[in-house]
C-alpha cells in the first residue's frame, strides 16, 4: 500500500508475536550490529566533545549549568539575609540590595527553575520512552547554548554593578525609567532564554507524542511523560504573553513608544497583566515536573504501581488549565473591581482540588505499598511536608481580603518559598539521588545525603517559618534595612541563621555530587528496582540509548514483562542495527504508539554553537544600543540556521523504506502531518499565535482602560494601503498552498513559479502594511504606538515566511525538495496559515478599528 | 472483573475511531471552563470600565454559566459511557489493549469534566454574591 505521494506505508506484522521475539539472533551478527550502533552514536572526543548533541550530554550540561546559576543566586540570597540580620545594617547599599534581590528572583526563576525542567526532561525522557534520542537533538543543543550565553550575560551583570534592580517582575514605570542598562539586560537576556525554553518545549512535546516505543499507548505512558505534555503545553501558552510584553517594553525603552506611560495614554497595568499571565502558570510550570519526579520515585519505593493513574493525569491536566485563571491574584491590590477579584479568587481556590488529588494519590500509594525509606523517599517526604504548608498559606492568600493585609509583606516571601522549596527544590533533589545511577552510573552517599537533607530541612524551616510572623507584624518585602524596636529584630536574626544552615545543607549535597567516585564499584543495572524503561540502561554506559527499541504492553514493563531486558540487549526488538551508519529512532502514532516511520536523527556539529553565538549577539548588542552589530549578528544566525536545516533535515533518503526488525518495514521519510517536523511547526505556531494574541489583547486593553483611545483628532492608518496589504497576504497564501499542491502533483515548474511570485507578493503586503502607519507618530501616544507594533510584528513574521519560501524554491531547484519528498513546503505552508491569519487580523485592527471604536 | 463480551468488528471501529489521532478530546471540559472564565472576566471588565449595564451582563453570564455546566455534563456523560466501568469493573485500565486505552481516555475525560464543573460553579459564585462594580 502506498501514500498519495507514492511513499510506502508500514508493512509487515505488528504487534510482534511471542515466537518472533523468542527467535535468537546469531552471535556474530549481534556483535556486528552492536559495533555499528556504537560507531553511529559515539560521543565526540577532545575539544569536539562540545559538538555533541546527544540528549545524555546536552542534558548533563544543561543540569550542571542550571545548578551553577542556582548556587550563584543562593549566594545572593545569603548576602540579602546578612544585610537583614540586624536592624540598620549597612553591609550593602540600597542600590546593591535592589540588584541582589532582583537578580536572586530572576536567576532562580529564569536560570534555574524553568530551564531545569527542560534539562531534566532532555536527560531522562528518551530513557523513559525507550527512544534513542529526542526527535531534534540539534535543537536541544542550540537551546542549551542559548541558555548558557544568555545566562552568563544576565547573571554576569551583577559583577559590573549593572544588574537590573526593579524587582524580578520589572514593573513599569520604575523599570522603564530606570537609568543604565539593567532593565535592558533583564529584558533582552531573558527573552533570549525564553525563546530557547519554547524551543525545548516543542522538542519535548513532539518527543512525547511521536517517539514512544511501539505499544506504549497513552494509558501506559510513564506519568512523567504526561506531565511533560501538560507542562510543554503550558509553556506554549504562558511564555508568549511575556515575550509580547518584553517586545512592547523594549520598544518603550529603546524608542520611547509610550506603552506603559500614562501621560501619553499608556498603562503600566498592561505589563502587570502580561507578566502575570506568564508569571502565575510559571509557578505550576515549575511545580508539575518536580511532582512528576515524585510520581516516578514513589511507585519504586512503595514497590507497587501508582495508585490512581487516571486521577493523577486528571490532576496534571486540570492544574494545567486552572492555573491560567489565577494571574490576577498577584494584582489583588491594584484597584480592580471586586467582582473581577472574585473570579480570580474562585479559580485560585479551585486549583487546590487537583493539586490536593495528586498529593493524596501519592499518600495512598505509599500507604498501600511496602515502603523502603531510601534517600530519594526522604527528600520526597520533606517535600510533601513543606509543600502542604505552602499550600495552606496559599489558600489564605487566595482570599482577597486576607491578601489586602498580607500583600507585599514577608508573609508572601514565606509562602512563596514554602511552595517553591516544597514543590520544586526538594522533589528535584530527590530526583537527583534517584536518577544519579541512571545518569552517571554511580550512587551518591547515603550518609552525606542524610546530612544534606536534615541540614536543608531544618535550615529551611528556621529561615522561612519566622517570616510568616515577621510579615504579619508588618515587615514589608524588598526593604534593604529596617529600624530597631518593631519586634522584627530577633525574627530576622533567626531567619539569617536558618539561611546559612540551608547553605550548609547545599554544600554537603554539592560535594556529594562532584566528589571523585572512581573508586566506587560498578553499580547494578537497576539499583532501586524501578519498573519503568529508563532502568534498562546499559552499565557501563553506552551512548545509543537502548540497544533495541522494545515493544511495550504494560505500565511497568520491567516488573511485568520478564524477558524484555534480555531481549532488548540481544537486539531482538526494533532497530537493533545502524546499517547506514546513521542515527535513527522510531516514530510512532500519537494515541496507540504504532510504529509509522524511521526517523533519521542529526549528529554532532559545530553549527548549533555558532547559531547560538550569533543569536546571542542579536539579543545582547541592543542592550548597549549597538544596533548595527546586532543586525549583522542576527543575519549570521539566520545563515547558520539555514545551513544547518539545508544539510541535515528532510533530505531525500537513499531508500524509501527499510527493515527495522521483526519483519516490519517502515518508511524513512514523511511529510505533512505524519512527520515530526510538521508537528514541531504546528506547536511552535501555537506559541507564536499566543504572543500575537497578547498584542491584540493590548490594543483592546487600552481601549477599555483609557477613555482617550484613540485620542481626538489622531491620525489613522491609510485604509487603502491596509486593504492592499490584506489582498496581498491573501494572494500570497493562495500561491503558497498552490505551490505545495502543484509540486505534489508533479507540476514542478508551476510550483516554482508560485514560489517566485509568493515572496514578492508577501514582501509587498508587508511593505504596504508598514507604510500605512508611517504618517502616524508612535512616540506621541499609545494608539499609534500599538498600531506600529502590530505592523512590525506582522512584517517581521512575513520576512521569516519569505525566507522560508525562498528556501523551498532553492530546495526545488537543487533537488532537496521533489514532488515525492516535500516535507519543507508542507511546513512552510503551515507557517503561512498562521501568519496569514495574524496578518489579516492586523489589517482588520488597523483598517477597521478607527471607525468602529 | 466480569467476563468480557467480545465486541464485533463494526463496534470496534465505531468506538475507537473517535480518538484515532487526537488527545484533544479529553481537554474539552476544561476548555469549556476556560471559555467560561474568559467570558466572565472579559465581559465584566469591559462592562465596569465602560459603564455598561452590569445587571444585564450578570444575568446573561449566569445563563451562560448554566449552559457551560450543561455542556460539561453532556461531555461527562459521554465520557462515562466510554469508560464503561459498570460493565468492565476495571478502574485502572492498566492493560495494553486498545480497549484499555479507550476506557482510560473515557475515565480521564470523566474526571476532568467533574473538576471543570466545580471550576465553573466556583467562578460563577462571584456573579451571584457580588452585586456590582465596586
Amino acid at each position: 500500500m502506498t501514500h498519495p505521494s507514492g511513499l510506502p506505508q508500514p508493512e509487515g506484522p505488528y504487534p510482534p508475536t511471542e515466537e518472533m521475539l523468542a527467535e535468537q539472533v546469531p552471535d556474530d551478527l549481534r556483535h556486528a550490529q552492536a559495533d555499528r550502533l556504537r560507531a553511529a552514536w559515539a560521543t565526540p572526543k577532545g575539544i569536539r566533545y562540545m559538538t555533541a548533541v546527544n540528549n545524555s550530554e546536552v542534558g548533563k550540561w544543561y543540569c550542571l549549568t542550571a545548578l551553577v546559576f542556582m548556587l550563584l543566586a543562593g549566594v545572593m540570597a545569603l548576602i540579602i539575609r546578612l544585610q537583614l540580620a540586624t536592624p540598620e545594617n549597612d553591609l550593602v547599599s540600597a542600590d546593591r540590595f535592589n540588584q541582589l534581590f532582583t537578580m536572586h528572583g530572576s536567576a532562580m526563576m529564569f536560570l534555574f527553575a524553568v530551564p531545569l525542567f527542560e534539562a531534566i526532561s532532555i536527560l531522562l525522557l528518551p530513557g523513559m520512552l525507550g527512544a534513542r534520542d529526542m526527535p531534534f537533538p540539534r535543537l536541544s543543543a542550540f537551546g542549551y547554548w542559548c541558555f548558557l550565553i544568555g545566562g552568563v550575560f544576565v547573571i554576569g551583570s551583577i559583577f559590573f554593578d549593572a544588574a537590573p534592580r526593579a524587582g524580578w517582575f520589572m514593573y513599569p514605570p520604575l523599570a522603564t525609567q530606570d537609568e543604565g542598562p539593567g532593565s535592558d539586560i533583564w529584558l533582552l537576556g531573558l527573552s533570549f532564554i525564553e525563546v530557547a525554553s519554547i524551543a525545548a518545549a516543542v522538542e519535548l512535546i513532539v518527543g512525547t507524542l511521536k517517539c514512544r516505543p511501539p505499544g506504549m499507548r497513552v494509558n501506559l505512558m510513564p506519568l512523567y511523560a504526561w506531565y511533560v505534555l501538560v507542562v510543554g503545553g503550558m509553556i506554549l501558552f504562558a511564555f508568549p504573553p511575556l515575550i509580547a510584553g518584553d517586545f512592547l517594553f523594549e520598544l518603550e525603552r529603546s524608542f520611547d513608544w509610550p506603552f506603559f506611560d500614562p501621560t501619553r495614554g499608556g498603562d503600566p497595568m498592561l505589563w502587570q497583566h502580561l507578566f502575570w499571565i506568564f508569571g502565575h502558570p510559571e509557578v505550576y510550570i515549575i511545580f508539575l515536573p518536580s511532582i512528576a519526579i515524585a510520581a516516578m520515585v514513589i511507585p519504586t519505593v512503595a514497590r507497587r504501581p501508582i495508585f490512581g493513574y487516571s486521577w493523577i493525569v486528571l490532576s496534571a491536566v486540570g492544574t494545567g488549565f486552572l492555573s491560567f485563571g489565577l494571574w490576577v491574584h498577584h494584582m489583588f491590590t491594584t484597584g480592580l473591581p471586586s467582582i473581577s477579584l472574585g473570579f480570580f479568587s474562585a479559580a485560585s481556590e479551585a486549583v487546590v482540588i487537583p493539586t490536593g488529588i495528586q498529593i493524596f494519590a501519592f499518600l495512598a500509594t505509599l500507604m498501600a505499598g511496602r515502603v523502603k525509606m531510601t534517600l530519594p523517599m526522604l527528600w520526597i517526604s520533606g517535600a510533601l511536608a513543606i509543600f502542604t504548608m505552602g499550600g495552606l498559606t496559599g489558600v489564605m492568600l487566595a482570599l482577597a481580603p486576607f491578601d489586602f493585609q498580607a500583600h507585599d509583606t514577608y508573609f508572601i516571601v514565606a509562602h512563596l518559598h514554602y511552595t517553591l522549596f516544597g514543590g520544586m527544590v526538594f522533589p528535584v533533589i530527590a530526583g537527583v539521588y534517584y536518577f544519579f545511577p541512571f545518569i552517571q552510573k554511580k550512587v551518591l552517599s547515603v550518609r552525606l545525603g542524610k546530612w544534606a537533607f536534615w541540614l536543608t530541612f531544618t535550615g529551611f524551616n528556621l529561615c522561612f517559618l519566622p517570616m510568616h510572623l515577621t510579615g504579619l507584624w508588618g515587615m514589608p518585602r524588598r526593604v534593604y534595612t529596617y529600624p530597631t524596636g518593631l519586634g522584627w529584630d530577633w525574627l530576622n536574626l533567626i531567619s539569617t541563621l536558618g539561611a546559612f544552615v540551608i547553605a550548609a545543607g547545599f554544600a554537603v549535597f554539592v560535594w556529594d555530587l562532584i566528589r571523585p567516585k572512581h573508586r566506587q564499584p560498578q553499580i547494578p543495572r537497576n539499583p532501586w528496582g524501578g519498573g519503568t524503561l529508563e532502568w534498562t540502561h546499559d552499565v557501563p554506559e553506552e551512548a545509543w540509548g537502548v540497544r533495541s527499541i522494545p515493544h511495550i504492553s504494560t505500565r511497568y514493563p520491567l516488573w511485568d514483562q520478564p524477558d524484555m531486558v534480555e531481549r532488548m540487549d540481544a537486539g531482538r526488538y526494533y532497530l537493533p542495527d545502524a546499517e547506514e551508519g546513521l542515527r535513527e529512532t522510531l516514530v510512532t502514532s500519537v494515541i496507540d504508539a504504532e510504529p509509522v516511520q524511521v526517523q533519521r536523527v542529526t549528529g554532532p556539529t559545530w553549527i548549533t554553537l555558532w547559531a547560538a553565538a550569533f543569536t546571542g549577539g542579536a539579543f545582547i548588542f541592543p542592550t548597549f544600543s549597538w544596533y548595527l552589530p546586532a543586525i549583522i549578528s542576527g543575519a549570521l544566525a539566520i545563515l547558520c540556521i539555514i545551513g544547518w536545516l539545508w544539510t541535515a533535515t528532510a533530505r531525500p533518503p537513499e531508500a524509501d523504506a527499510k527493515d527495522v526488525g521483526l519483519g516490519l518495514r517502515l518508511p524513512t521519510y514523511a511529510a505533512g502531518p505524519s512527520s515530526v517536523g510538521w508537528w514541531a511547526m504546528w506547536i511552535t505556531m501555537l506559541g507564536d499565535a499566543t504572543a500575537y494574541a497578547s498584542l491584540v489583547f493590548g490594543f483592546f486593553f487600552y481601549w477599555t482602560a483609557s477613555p482617550n483611545f484613540p485620542p481626538e483628532g489622531a491620525a489613522h492608518p491609510d485604509a487603502a494601503l491596509v486593504a492592499l496589504a490584506a489582498v496581498a497576504f491573501a494572494v500570497n497564501w493562495i500561491l503558497t498552498v498552490g505551490a505545495r499542491r502543484l509540486n505534489r502533483q508533479g507540476s514542478v515548474t508551476a510550483a516554482r513559479l508560485c514560489l517566485i511570485l509568493a515572496p514578492l507578493v508577501a514582501a509587498g503586503g508587508a511593505t504596504a502594511l508598514v507604510t500605512s502607519v508611517l504618517d502616524t507618530d508612535p512616540t506621541s501616544h499609545v494608539y499609534p504606538a500599538i498600531l506600529w507594533a502590530l505592523a512590525i510584528w506582522t512584517a517581521v513574521h512575513s520576512g521569516a515566511g519569505v525566507i522560508m519560501q525562498l528556501y523551498c524554491l532553492a530546495g526545488s531547484l537543487f533537488g532537496k525538495m521533489t514532488p515525492r519528498y516535500d516535507a519543507d513546503i508542507w511546513n512552510v505552508s503551515l507557517f503561512w496559515h498562521f501568519v496569514t491569519i495574524s496578518a489579516l487580523v492586523s489589517c482588520a485592527v488597523l483598517g477597521l478599528a478607527p471607525g468602529a471604536l | 472483573m466480569k467476563e468480557e463480551r467480545q465486541p464485533t468488528r463494526r463496534e470496534d471501529q465505531r468506538e475507537f475511531s473517535e480518538e484515532k489521532a487526537s488527545l484533544f478530546r479529553i481537554t474539552l471540559a476544561p476548555l469549556i471552563w476556560a471559555a467560561h472564565f474568559v467570558a466572565c472576566y472579559g465581559l465584566v471588565a469591559v462592562t465596569c470600565a465602560k459603564g455598561w449595564d452590569i445587571e444585564a451582563v450578570r444575568v446573561g453570564l449566569l445563563v451562560f454559566s448554566l449552559a457551560a455546566l450543561g455542556g460539561i455534563l453532556w461531555i461527562g456523560r459521554a465520557a462515562w459511557r466510554r469508560w464503561n466501568v459498570s460493565e468492565t469493573g476495571d478502574f485502572v485500565n492498566r492493560g495494553g489493549r486498545a480497549e484499555d486505552r479507550h476506557h482510560f481516555l473515557g475515565h480521564a475525560a470523566f474526571l476532568l469534566s467533574i473538576i471543570s464543573g466545580i471550576g465553573v460553579v466556583f467562578v460563577s459564585l462571584p456573579l451571584v454574591l457580588i452585586g456590582g462594580c465596586q
